[in-house]
C-alpha cells in the first residue's frame, strides 16, 4: 500500500511507521491523519512484523496537528473535531487497538498533539538532541489526552509542569530519561534508528502471543477496576 | 482588589503573579487552628482576583510548613479532635486543591517540609525548592497516622519513594536533589536566596498562557487522578471542547503568527458547583 505522509518499511521483525512530512516538522495533515489509521492496522496485521518502531524523517519527531492545512479543509477538521469530542481518536497505536509491542523513537522536537506518540508507546527512546514541550495553552487549546496519557506513565509534577508551562520551556532528553518518560538516550543522535532496530529485534526474540499478553495485562491495569471486583 | 488582613498568612501581588505566604517562622510556619481558616480565605480571594493569573505558595524563614502545629494541640486542651469532624467528613478547605483553584499553583519550599507540609507539595501543579530545602515526614515518629498528603504524593510520583518517608518518620530527610530526581519538584534553585526570584519568573511565564485554556487542562489533570486512563480521556474530551468557540482559541494563532504577545480573555469566575 502507498502512502504520501508516511514510510512503511519492514526491517526483519520491526515494522517501521516512519512520519514523513519533514517540511512541516511531521505535523498531520489530512492526509497523515487517515494514513496513521491504515498503516497501524497494516503492521499489527502483518505476520512478519513482531515489533512496530514509529519515528519521524527531519529534525522533528512530530508536532501535532497541522491546523494550517486542516483549516483548508473543512471536511476532515469538521471528522477531526467530532472524533476528539466523541473520545474516538484514531492517531496512535493505543487508539488504533495494536496489540503489538510499539517502540516510540523520538529524533527530534514532539510538540503538542506529538507527545500523544509518546504517552501510547510502550518504549520510548530519544535521540540526544530530542526536545519535549506542550504549547497548548499558549496558543488557546486545552492539553488533555496527551498530558493524561503521559501522567499515569511519569511524575506527574513535570506533566503538570509542561501542561501549564506551554511553549515557553522544553524538556530536554536527559531530563526525560531521568523522569522516566524514554527509558533510553543514544548518541549520537544518528544513531537512534540502529538502535531502536537492534532493540525491537531483541524484543521479537519473544514469542508474539507473550508480548501480546503483557501488553494486554499492563495497559489493562492503567484502567480503573473497582476493588470489589477484585478482592473477595 | 484589597485582600482580607491574615495573621499568619501573608497574601500579595506582584504584577500577574498572586503570592500566599506561611508567616509564622517562628513556629517553622506550623500550621495553628488560625492559619487553617486563613488558607481558606487567602485561597479564595486569590482564586477571585481578575488580576492574578498564577499563584506562588512558600514559606517564611527557615522552614516552607511543618503541618499541624504540635504544641497547640498538646496545650490547648481540645488537641486533634478539633478537626475530627472536618477529616471524617474529608471536608478539608487548606490546600487549593481542597478549595478548588483552577489558576495554576506553584510551591516554591523555601526550607524544611515536614508532615503536613507535603499537603501543598501533593496539591500544587508545580514545585520547585531551594537547594537546602528538606523533605520528611514524622507522624508515624509521634504516634499519628499519615494518609492524605501521602495518598495524593503516591498518585503523581513513584510510590516507593513515599512509603518509604511514610515508614521512616523522622529518622531520614529526602533532599532537594532527591526530590528532584524522582520527579517530586521540577527546579532546584542555587543559591537558595534566589527562589522567590526563581518563582515569579516561571510565574510570569505561566501568566503568558491563556487562562481559561491553563484552567480546562488543569481540571482534566486532576480529574485524571480520579479515573482510569480511557474514562479519563473521555472527561478530558469535554475539557478540550469546552474551549472551542472561545475567543482565545483565535487570538492565540492570530498572536503567533502577527508574532505578538496575544491579549487573553480574563478568567471567568467558576460556577459554584464545579466538581472538583
Amino acid at each position: 500500500m502507498a502512502y504520501d505522509t508516511l514510510v512503511v518499511e519492514r526491517d526483519g521483525p520491526a515494522g517501521w511507521l516512519v512520519f514523513d512530512r519533514p517540511e512541516a516538522a511531521n505535523a498531520m495533515d489530512a492526509t497523515m491523519l487517515a494514513e496513521l489509521e491504515r498503516a497501524w492496522q497494516e503492521l499489527d496485521h502483518d505476520p512478519d512484523v513482531h515489533v512496530i518502531v514509529n519515528t519521524g524523517t527531519g529534525r522533528a519527531f512530530q508536532t501535532g496537528l497541522d491546523v494550517v492545512q486542516l483549516s483548508r479543509d473543512r471536511d476532515a477538521l469538521r471528522e477531526q473535531s467530532r472524533r476528539t469530542r466523541d473520545a474516538q481518536l484514531r492517531l496512535t497505536a493505543w487508539h488504533n487497538g495494536v496489540a503489538k509491542p510499539v517502540i516510540a523513537a523520538v529524533n527530534g522536537v514532539c510538540a503538542g498533539g506529538g507527545l500523544h506518540f509518546v504517552a501510547d508507546a510502550d518504549i520510548v527512546m530519544a535521540a540526544s538532541d530530542a526536545t519535549f514541550l506542550d504549547p497548548h495553552v499558549s496558543v488557546g487549546q486545552v492539553s488533555a489526552y496527551e498530558s493524561i496519557g503521559l501522567a499515569r506513565k511519569a511524575p506527574m509534577e513535570a506533566v503538570l509542569r509542561m501542561a501549564l508551562v506551554g511553549s515557553h520551556e522544553r524538556v530536554d532528553a536527559s531530563r526525560a530519561y531521568q523522569l522516566g518518560l524514554v527509558g533510553q538516550v543514544v548518541d549520537p543522535p544518528e544513531r537512534l534508528r540502529p538502535e531502536a532496530q537492534a532493540l525491537a529485534e531483541r524484543i521479537a526474540a519473544t514469542p508474539p502471543q507473550v508480548l501480546r499478553a503483557v501488553k494486554h495485562a499492563l495497559w489493562a491495569a492503567l484502567e480503573s477496576t473497582p476493588r470489589e471486583e477484585i478482592t473477595p | 482588589m484589597t485582600y482580607s488582613s491574615f495573621e499568619d498568612l501573608l497574601v500579595e501581588r506582584h504584577g500577574p503573579v498572586g503570592w500566599l505566604v506561611n508567616n509564622r517562622p517562628e513556629r517553622l510556619n506550623a500550621m495553628s487552628a488560625r492559619m487553617r481558616d486563613e488558607f481558606a480565605l487567602a485561597w479564595e480571594e486569590l482564586d477571585r482576583d481578575p488580576k492574578v493569573r498564577v499563584i506562588v505558595h512558600t514559606g517564611e524563614g527557615r522552614a516552607f510548613q511543618t503541618g499541624v502545629d504540635v504544641t497547640e494541640i498538646a496545650t490547648d486542651g481540645v488537641g486533634m479532635e478539633r478537626y475530627r469532624r472536618s477529616l471524617e467528613d474529608f471536608d478539608l478547605h487548606f490546600t487549593s486543591w481542597h478549595q478548588k483553584v483552577w489558576k495554576p499553583v506553584i510551591t516554591a519550599v523555601n526550607g524544611v517540609c515536614a508532615g503536613g507540609g507535603f499537603h501543598w507539595v501533593a496539591d500544587a501543579d508545580i514545585v520547585i525548592a531551594a537547594s537546602d530545602a528538606q523533605f520528611f515526614d514524622p507522624h508515624v515518629s509521634i504516634g499519628q497516622v499519615v494518609a492524605i498528603e501521602a495518598i495524593g504524593l503516591i498518585r503523581k510520583m513513584p510510590v516507593e519513594a513515599v512509603m518509604r518517608m511514610a515508614f521512616v518518620g523522622r529518622h531520614e530527610r529526602v533532599s532537594a536533589e532527591r526530590a528532584y530526581e524522582l520527579g517530586m519538584i521540577s527546579q532546584i534553585v542555587d543559591p537558595p536566596e534566589r527562589l522567590r526570584e526563581a518563582a515569579q519568573e516561571l510565574a510570569e511565564k505561566i501568566a503568558r498562557n491563556s487562562p481559561a485554556a491553563m484552567a480546562a487542562t488543569k481540571r482534566a489533570l486532576w480529574g485524571a487522578l480520579e479515573l482510569g486512563l480511557t474514562d479519563a480521556c473521555r472527561a478530558g474530551a469535554k475539557e478540550l471542547v469546552s474551549m472551542w468557540g472561545h475567543p482565545d482559541q483565535e487570538e492565540g494563532p492570530t498572536a503567533f503568527a502577527e508574532k505578538r504577545e496575544p491579549q487573553w480573555q480574563e478568567l471567568a469566575p467558576a460556577p459554584p458547583d464545579q466538581p472538583r
